[in-house]
C-alpha cells in the first residue's frame, strides 16, 4: 500500500491518468459514445433494425445538402442568433461597465438583483415574457389607454418576439462573463490613460474596449451556441416564419422519425459550431471561455 | 376484481358528477335519465361476469394530455390496490420516441392509427389478448377489426375523430364550410388574414392542402406534394401560424385565432370548458364552431396498446376492459369531450347528437384515413414540409 | 463625463425593468382569481392554496431538487479531477484534451438529447431518474472544468508545498488546503451545476422513464391546455421571494463579516 502511493506521488503520468479516468469514461460513454452512434446513422452504417452495416455512404448528406429549405431555414438561425448576439452585448455591455465601474457600494447587490430573474425557470419566465408581449397584455391596455399609442403592439409570432425573447433569456450568459472580466481589468491603466489627457471616450476605445474582448467573445459564445440551436422559443413564441435549425433537427429525427438525415443533418450543424469555435480558440485561446 | 357496475355508477353519478356542481346542473336536472340509466346498469351488470384477478401492484399508462376522466382512474386504482403512474405526451413524436425504445417501461399506452402501425411493424408492441376484455363486445362493430390492425391483433379503440375546421362564429361571416375558405385569398384566408392558424403536424396540413386540391390526402408523389407546398406557401403569408393543440385552444378562446385547423374533440373541449377532473355538461363557449370541410377531412382513431416491455400486462388488460364498460367510456366522454365508442348509448342526449363530439356515421364513411409511412416516404415529406418552413 | 455617468444609470435601470417586468406580471397575476394573464379580476390566494395540495408539483420539486444535487456533486467531483489534471500537470495530448472538455457546452443541446436518447434505445436501456441524472452529468462536467479551471488559473501552491513540507500527507493536504481555498470555485461550478440541471427541459423530457418528473417537465406539460397553470406561477413567486430575502440576508451577513 505504502509503495504503491509512493510510486503514484512520484510518477505523474500516472497522477494524471488516475484523475483524467473517471471524468473521461464517463464522457466517452454518455458523451463522445452517443455522437459515435450518430455519426454512425449519418453514415448509413445503421439499419433500421439497429444494426450495424459495414457499407458506409454519404446519401444523407448530400441529400442534406441539396434541401433548398435548410440552407434558409439555416442562415435564418444564424441571422437569429446573430441579432440577438449583437442585443445582448448593446443592452448588457453598458450594464456590466455600470456595475463594474460605477458603482462603489452594492455592487454585489446590482449582481445578484441581476440574476435572480434567472432563478427563476425558464419556461415560466417565457410564459410571464409571452403573456407581456400579447396583444392584450396590461401593458398594451395600459398603453391605448393613456393613449401613447393607438393600437395595440403586436408582436407575439414575429421575429421581433422571438428574438426579443431569446434576448431576454440568454442576457444573463453575456453579462456575466463581460462582468467577470471586467472587474479583472486593471483599472490603474484606465487612470494611466485619463492622466496622460485621453478623453474618456478615448480610453474606452483605445485601452478599456480592447481589454474586455475576452469577456465579449466568451459572451458571444455562451448567446450564439444556444440561440443558434434554440427550438423551444421559436415554438412558443414564433410564427410560420420562424422555425430555426433546432426545429428542423427536431422535425427530422421526431416528427419524420429519419435518425438517418436527422443524424446528417446534426452532423453538419455540430461540425459548423466546432469550427466557429476553433476559429475562436485560435484567436483568444480556450480561457476565453471561462465564465 | 372487485369492480361492481354499481360501484360504477355511483361514482359516476355521485363522485365524478359531484364534483362539478356548477357545471352539470344541466345534468342533475334530468334525475329521470339517470334513472333510466341506473336501471340499465343494474341489467348489464347482472350479464357480465368479470373476472376476479389480484392484480400486480404497479401500472404505468402513456396518454394524450386531459384525454380520460381522472377521477375514475384513481377510482379503480384504489379498488383494485394498484399504483397508477400516469404520464401524458403532448405530440405524436413524444409518444413514439418513447414506444420505439421497447424499453419505454409503460404497460399501456394510446396511439394513434398510423404510427401504431409503424410500432406494430417495428415489433415493439406486445399483442393483446381479447379474451381477457370481455367488454370488448360493447364496442360498435365499426371500430372492431380496424384496417390499421387486422383482428386487433394489437390494440383496441379509445376515441376516434376528425381533422377540420374551429371557427369564431360571432367574428367569422359568412359560416366556414370548406377548405377553401382557408386556402383561398378572396375567401375567408383573405379577408381574417393573420387570425387563421393551420396544424403544426405535418400529415395533417398536408392531407388538408391534398384533399382541398383533389389528391390523395397520403400521397407522397412528388407531383402531389409539390402542388401542396405551393399551395400553402401561398397561404403562408396571410396565417398567424402553425399551431398546435395548445396553442389553437388557448388562441380560439382569446379570440387571437378565428379559424384554425384542429382536432373536433379539441374544439369541444373548449367549448365546453372540459377539464379531466371535472365534468361540465353546458356549453360555455357558444361563440366557437367546428366543421368538417365539405371537400372531405382526415379521420383517425386513437388506441389503447401494451407496449414490450410491460411488466404488468395482466392489469393493463383489466384496465381496458374497465374503460370500454360503456358506463365508464360514457363518463370519460361527457367529461373530456372526446367520444369513447361503447359509451355513445349512455351519454346525454345532447352530447351524443352535438356532431362536433360523435362524428355522424355517414360522414365517417366519408373521411380519408392515414396510412403508415415508411422512414423513407416520412423523410421525403419533411422535405417539402421545410421548403414550407422556409419560405 | 457627468452625462455618461447619469445615461448608464437611466440604462442600467431600464434594463433592470426589461428583466423583472415578466417577473413582476408573474408575481401579480398569481393572485389572480381567473387564469388569465392579461385581465386581473379578483384578488384570491387560491392558485397558493392549488399548489400547497397539488402533490405532482411537489413531487416535481423534489425529483429536482434530489437530480440536481446528485448531478451536482458528480459533477463536481469529476469535474475537480479533471480541471486539477488539466491546470496542475502537463502532459502530453493536453490541448487536445482541453478541446474536447469543451465539446459538451458547445453542442446544441438539442443534438445532444437526441443522440443520447437514441444511445439509451441502442444499448436497450429503460428510461427513468438514471438516464436523466447521467445525461445531465454528462455535459455539468465541461461547465464545472471550465468554470474551476478559470479559478484555479492563479491558485497559489506555495501553501500546499509549505503543508506537504511540514508533513501532511497528500491526502491532509488535499483535504486541508486545497478543497478549503478552492471553495469559491466550487460553490460557483456548484450553483452552475444545479442551476442548469434544475432548470433542464429538453434533455429531461427525451429521456425519463414512466413516473419520473421535474418541475420543468411539469411545467411544460402543465402548459399544454393554453397557458402555464398560475399554479405554478404562486410556487414560483412563492420560491423567488425565497431567494431574493436569501439572497439580501447573505449580503447584509457577508458585509458585516467583512467589516
Amino acid at each position: 500500500m505504502d509503495t504503491l502511493l509512493k510510486y503514484i506521488r512520484r510518477n505523474v503520468k500516472v497522477k494524471v491518468t488516475l484523475l483524467l479516468a473517471p471524468p473521461l469514461i464517463f464522457l466517452a460513454i454518455w458523451f463522445y459514445a452517443p455522437f459515435m452512434i450518430v455519426g454512425l446513422y449519418s453514415f448509413d452504417m445503421i439499419n433500421i433494425y439497429r444494426e450495424i452495416t459495414f457499407t458506409p455512404s454519404l446519401t444523407h448528406y448530400s441529400k442534406v445538402l441539396s434541401w433548398t429549405g435548410a440552407a434558409g431555414i439555416f442562415l435564418r438561425s444564424l441571422y437569429f442568433a446573430g441579432v440577438t448576439v449583437a442585443l445582448c452585448l448593446l443592452i448588457g455591455y453598458p450594464v456590466a461597465y455600470y456595475i463594474s465601474f460605477k458603482v462603489k457600494k452594492y455592487k454585489d447587490l446590482f449582481i445578484i438583483l441581476f440574476i435572480i430573474p434567472f432563478w427563476v425557470s425558464f419556461l415560466l419566465r417565457t410564459y410571464a415574457m409571452m403573456s407581456i408581449l400579447d396583444e392584450r397584455s396590461i401593458f398594451n391596455t395600459i398603453l391605448v389607454s393613456i393613449g401613447l399609442i393607438n393600437s395595440p403592439i403586436k408582436i407575439m409570432y414575429t421575429d421581433a418576439a422571438v428574438i426579443l425573447v431569446m434576448v431576454y433569456d440568454y442576457l444573463v450568459m453575456m453579462v456575466l462573463p463581460l462582468y467577470a472580466n471586467l472587474e479583472k481589468l486593471d483599472k490603474s491603466l484606465l487612470e494611466a490613460a485619463s492622466t496622460l489627457g485621453a478623453d474618456p471616450v478615448k480610453t474606452f476605445l483605445k485601452v478599456t474596449l480592447p481589454l474586455s474582448m475576452p469577456g465579449i467573445m466568451a459572451g458571444f459564445l455562451l448567446v450564439f451556441i444556444p440561440s443558434v440551436g434554440e427550438f423551444v422559443i421559436p415554438e412558443l413564441v414564433g410564427g410560420p416564419n420562424n422555425y430555426m435549425v433546432g426545429n428542423i433537427i427536431y422535425e427530422i429525427f421526431m416528427g419524420a422519425r429519419h435518425w438517418w438525415t436527422g443524424s446528417a443533418l446534426s452532423m453538419l450543424f455540430i461540425a459548423f459550431i466546432l469550427s466557429l469555435v476553433i476559429v475562436y480558440v485560435r484567436r483568444v485561446g480556450e480561457r476565453g471561455l471561462a465564465i | 376484481m372487485m369492480v361492481n357496475r354499481r360501484d360504477v355508477l355511483k361514482v359516476a353519478v355521485t363522485g365524478v358528477l359531484g364534483l362539478a356542481v356548477g357545471g352539470a346542473g344541466g345534468y342533475f336536472s334530468r334525475q329521470a335519465e339517470i334513472e333510466s340509466l341506473k336501471k340499465e346498469i343494474e341489467e348489464l351488470s347482472k350479464q357480465v361476469s368479470m373476472p376476479t384477478v389480484k392484480l400486480e401492484p404497479n401500472l404505468n399508462i402513456y396518454n394524450w394530455t386531459y384525454y380520460i376522466n381522472r377521477n375514475i382512474v384513481d377510482w379503480w386504482a384504489k379498488e383494485n390496490n394498484v399504483q397508477i403512474v400516469y404520464d401524458t405526451f403532448e405530440s405524436i413524436d413524444e409518444l413514439v420516441a418513447k414506444l420505439q425504445t421497447g424499453t419505454s417501461g409503460y404497460d399501456l399506452a394510446v396511439v394513434s392509427d398510423s404510427p401504431l402501425q409503424e410500432l406494430a411493424n417495428l415489433g415493439v408492441l406486445e399483442p393483446i389478448d381479447l379474451k381477457k376484455i370481455p367488454n370488448f363486445k360493447y364496442i360498435p362493430d365499426r371500430f372492431k377489426n380496424p384496417y390499421y390492425d387486422p383482428g386487433n391483433k394489437y390494440s383496441v379503440i379509445y376515441s376516434y375523430g376528425t381533422t377540420g375546421l374551429g371557427w369564431n362564429s360571432e367574428e367569422v361571416s359568412p359560416e366556414v364550410t370548406a377548405w377553401a375558405d382557408v386556402f383561398e385569398v378572396d375567401r375567408h384566408l383573405g379577408k381574417y388574414k393573420g387570425k387563421i392558424t393551420m396544424h403544426t403536424d405535418t400529415i395533417e396540413t398536408f392531407g388538408a392542402a391534398l384533399i382541398y386540391l383533389g389528391r390523395d390526402p397520403n400521397s407522397t408523389k412528388d407531383e402531389d406534394l409539390r402542388d401542396a407546398v405551393d399551395l400553402l406557401k401561398k397561404q403562408k403569408p396571410y396565417l398567424a401560424g402553425y399551431a398546435s393543440t395548445e396553442e389553437y385552444m388557448e388562441g380560439l378562446e382569446a379570440r387571437r385565432f378565428l379559424i384554425s385547423h384542429a382536432y373536433n374533440g379539441d374544439i369541444a373541449g373548449i367549448i365546453y370548458a372540459s377539464d379531466e377532473r371535472e365534468i361540465t355538461i353546458t356549453k360555455q363557449l357558444e361563440y366557437i364552431s367546428y366543421t368538417v370541410p365539405e371537400e372531405g377531412a382526415l379521420a383517425w382513431a386513437d388506441n389503447f396498446v401494451i407496449p414490450k416491455g410491460a411488466k404488468n400486462i395482466e392489469a393493463a388488460h383489466t384496465f381496458i376492459n374497465f374503460i370500454i364498460d360503456p358506463i365508464v367510456s360514457a363518463i370519460c366522454t361527457i367529461t373530456v369531450k372526446y367520444p369513447f365508442p361503447s359509451g355513445r348509448d349512455y351519454v346525454p342526449e345532447e352530447i351524443r347528437n352535438d356532431p362536433v363530439i360523435f362524428t355522424p356515421d355517414e360522414l365517417l364513411d366519408k373521411l380519408h384515413w392515414t396510412r403508415p409511412f415508411t422512414p423513407e416516404e416520412r423523410a421525403k415529406r419533411a422535405e417539402y414540409w421545410l421548403e414550407l418552413m422556409a419560405a | 463625463m457627468k452625462i455618461m455617468s447619469s445615461f448608464l444609470k437611466i440604462f442600467t435601470i431600464m434594463v433592470f425593468l426589461f428583466l423583472y417586468s415578466p417577473i413582476i406580471v408573474m408575481i401579480i397575476f398569481s393572485f389572480n382569481e381567473s387564469k388569465s394573464l392579461g385581465v386581473f379580476t379578483n384578488f384570491s390566494l387560491k392558485w397558493y392554496e392549488k399548489v400547497v395540495t397539488n402533490p405532482e408539483v411537489w413531487r416535481a420539486l423534489y425529483n429536482s431538487f434530489w437530480v440536481g444535487a446528485v448531478v451536482t456533486f458528480v459533477s463536481i467531483v469529476l469535474g475537480l479531477m479533471m480541471a486539477m489534471a488539466v491546470t496542475r500537470y502537463s502532459f502530453s495530448g493536453k490541448s487536445i484534451l482541453e478541446s474536447l472538455i469543451l465539446i459538451p457546452i458547445i453542442i446544441p443541446e438539442i443534438a445532444e438529447a437526441l443522440s443520447l436518447m437514441i444511445m439509451y434505445i441502442f444499448l436497450n436501456i429503460p428510461l427513468g431518474p438514471v438516464t436523466v441524472i447521467i445525461g445531465h452529468i454528462a455535459f455539468s462536467i465541461s461547465y464545472v472544468t471550465v468554470v474551476m479551471r478559470a479559478r484555479m488559473a492563479g491558485y497559489d501552491k506555495s501553501i500546499e508545498e509549505a503543508a506537504r513540507t511540514l508533513g501532511a500527507n497528500e491526502l491532509q493536504t488535499f483535504f486541508r488546503i486545497t478543497l478549503p481555498t478552492l471553495y469559491p470555485a466550487i460553490l460557483a461550478a456548484g450553483l452552475l451545476a444545479f442551476t442548469l440541471s434544475f432548470d433542464d427541459l429538453i434533455k429531461t423530457l427525451f429521456t425519463t422513464g414512466p413516473g419520473f418528473k421535474t418541475l420543468p417537465l411539469v411545467i411544460w406539460s402543465s402548459a399544454a391546455r393554453g397557458g402555464v397553470s398560475p399554479e405554478l406561477n404562486s410556487l414560483s413567486s412563492f420560491a423567488l421571494s425565497i431567494s431574493f430575502i436569501f439572497a439580501l440576508f447573505r449580503l447584509r451577513t457577508e458585509r458585516s463579516v467583512g467589516r
